[in-house]
């Protein structure tokens, strides 16, 4: 296999379905067990909670809880119990499917390659490096906000902004277009952001592990191995710190966002 | 995190520098871009809908290139006003709509 081959196999999804009602397996497999993996420890968690003296794992959660409720607090305006919670698992969940990327390139796809047999199998494993897992989160908060931005400013309300912000009461089409424009371009932001940077990492990824693919044996193996692990590692702990900013990112945006469309005015 | 063991409420807190609106700014660049994408794609949809190809397509990226800018330099204002707490309580207030 070429080195164009490599990237290829790697960047396809394991899918079904053609054009629009195409299901990428994988996506759906992995983000799915991740957010059961959630559900399950914060269960575990909720039975076993101390009032006393906390164990390191509950210390740990409550440390995330309290982080989260204080970005709540910074960045939301008013009072909604939704938020919080929705703020928690989009870090969690983003994190942990970021987290993905940090195994091995190769490692999940060979083992699954052993167990089905077939040794061209495709496997993506990090969920938010395919568009339609972003998407699909960036569209759920653009129903949250245009939800809020109807209950709390009125039909009429939502309307108005739409007609005569931001230029005015006599460029009404512009204005209707521009808004439309901005609030289209919430979601689209969001979710491009967190794919390009997570897609890229990925591809580094595959880039270092190309050195190791590519590796003849021979005298010069003793130069070209090292460099890849301590490449592979500065890449890795540089990435650690890019997973964690995008999920905040992407967290403290819909909160910002939905308080924005919490504002009366 | 210890210091949050005796909450002052947001209420109450004096106004100041929300550390979560430097992330709106971190990601100027990327509302930036984003409206402009989402110009092309509402002139296209507007197009694909009217048959006037390449009307409302060119139209709309013009108009979320512009409105990008707006919306960067309004974010750039807010930042600044907010930024600047000592500033606010000895000069006088700028006379700005915001």
């Amino acid at each position: 296999m070429g080195t164009v081959e490599y990237i290829q196999h790697h960047l396809t999804n394991n899918h079904i379905g053609e054009g629009f009602w195409t299901f990428n397996l994988d996506t759906i497999v992995v983000s799915f067990l991740l957010g059961a993996l959630i559900v399950l420890v914060a269960a575990r968690l909720g039975k076993q909670l101390e009032s006393g003296t906390p164990g390191g794992f509950q210390n740990f959660v409550e440390s995330i809880l309290d982080f989260v409720s204080t970005n709540v607090r910074d960045a939301f305006p008013g009072h909604n119990p939704l938020i919080a919670p929705l703020a928690l698992t989009i870090f969690v969940w983003v994190w942990l499917m970021n987290f993905m990327d940090l195994i091995p390139v190769d490692l999940l796809p060979y083992l699954f390659q052993l167990v089905t047999g077939d040794s061209h199998a495709y496997l993506k494993v990090v969920p938010t490096t395919d568009l339609n897992t972003t998407l699909a989160m960036a569209a759920v908060v653009f129903g949250l906000i245009l939800y809020y931005n109807i209950k709390c400013k009125g039909l009429l309300g939502f309307i108005k902004m739409f007609l005569f912000h931001p230029f005015g009461k006599f460029f009404v089409p512009v204005n209707v277009v521009m808004t439309f424009i901005e609030e289209v371009s919430k979601p689209l932001s969001l979710a491009l952001r967190l794919f390009g940077n997570m897609f890229a990492g990925e591809l580094v990824f595959l880039l270092i592990a190309l050195i190791g693919g590519t590796l003849a044996v021979g005298a010069a193996a003793l130069f070209w191995a090292p460099l890849q692990a301590i490449l592979d590692l500065a890449w890795l702990i540089f990435h650690l710190l890019v997973i964690t900013l995008q999920a905040f990112i992407f967290m403290v945006l819909t909160i910002v966002y939905l308080g924005m469309a919490h504002e009366e005015h | 995190m210890k210091e949050e063991s005796t909450p002052v409420s947001a209420e109450t807190a004096p106004r100041k520098h929300k550390p979560a609106l430097n992330f709106l700014l971190l990601s100027a660049g990327s509302i930036f871009t984003s409206m402009i994408i989402a110009g092309f794609l509402v002139g296209y949809v507007i197009d694909l809908l009217l048959e006037t190809t390449p009307l409302f397509l060119l139209s709309c990226g013009v108009l979320g290139f512009v409105g990008g800018m707006m919306k960067v330099h309004k974010l750039l204002e807010k930042m600044s006003l907010l930024d600047t707490g000592k500033a606010q309580k000895t000069e006088p207030k700028p006379a700005r709509d915001e």
